[in-house]
């Protein structure tokens, strides 16, 4: 089926990861996207079927191209420069992967690259591994600090 | 109004009441396999529908029947469309589907269900 693409797909799915990585799934309406996208309305249906289609497209490509450099520096036992990549998935977590399988499936992939990512730091130092559990308490804990001057 | 369910491996849309006659279409069957998804998308109704060919358009009260736009068929049944959900579909006489219901996340939720991802 010839779909036009009018717009770059990829710049898209990233906008669209960065906007939900900031604001609950339903609290984002096709105006929001629509507007911080710069995409037509019909394109974006056209390309991505639905706002879920467009989610779950945002999310992969998420654990594609955010979540690994991440899970490298959690490997190598190096400070994170940008905790921020959690974001989307705790609040995917949250509010999609209890009512949407396809979320809850990609979420539970992200955890498994992340522990699998602690584990090897461990095994490095020799020391016992941070837990996932820890690793995300402590970004929900950042957060619920409050804004702190970062614009997202 | 619309009312929409499952039945087998067909999406169904029936236009209630007064309504189909306007639409001059009271019911879609359409193959699961055929559907992209389902939005809830109040700001729909903002947008410009094309032209309408048949169907009747009375802005600001109903919006129904077949309109062409872009080169795309577009299905419209709504009213102040507060509660427009809008179906994408592939392959089908209409490009997409744009209509009111009483419950639009439940019938979105029922229709994503079925879709694969």
């Amino acid at each position: 089926m010839g779909r036009p693409r009018g717009f770059d797909e990829q710049a898209v799915t990233a906008a669209a990861a960065q906007l939900f990585a900031g604001r609950v799934y339903d609290g984002v309406s096709v105006d929001d996207l629509v507007q911080h996208l710069g995409v037509h309305r019909n394109s974006l249906y056209k390309v991505f079927g639905s706002k879920r289609g467009l989610y779950i497209a945002a999310l992969r490509w998420h654990l594609e191209h955010r979540l690994p450099r991440l899970a490298e520096q959690l490997a190598a036992g190096v400070a994170a420069t940008d905790d921020s990549v959690l974001d989307l998935l705790l609040l995917a977590g949250v509010e999609r992967a209890p009512v949407d399988t396809d979320v809850a499936a990609l979420v539970t992939t992200a955890w498994q690259t992340l522990g699998q990512a602690l584990h090897r730091a461990a095994r490095v130092n020799g020391t016992s591994p941070t837990a996932l559990s820890t690793l995300l308490g402590e970004r929900l804990l950042a957060r619920a600090a409050g804004p702190t001057g970062d614009p997202s | 109004m619309a009312q929409i369910s499952i039945a087998g491996d067909d999406l169904v849309v029936e236009i209630e009441g007064w309504e189909k006659l306007w639409s001059l279409k009271s019911r879609l069957v359409i193959p699961l396999v055929n559907v992209r998804g389902a939005t809830v998308d109040p700001g729909i109704a903002a947008e410009p529908k094309g032209l309408r060919a048949p169907g009747t358009s009375l802005p600001g009260v109903i919006t129904a029947g077949t309109f062409h736009q872009e080169g795309e068929r577009v299905f419209w049944n709504i009213r102040d469309g507060a509660r427009a959900v809008v179906i994408e579909l592939a392959d089908e006489r209409y490009a997409r589907l744009v209509v009111e219901v009483a419950d639009p996340a439940a019938t979105v939720a029922l229709i994503e269900r079925e879709i694969k991802r």
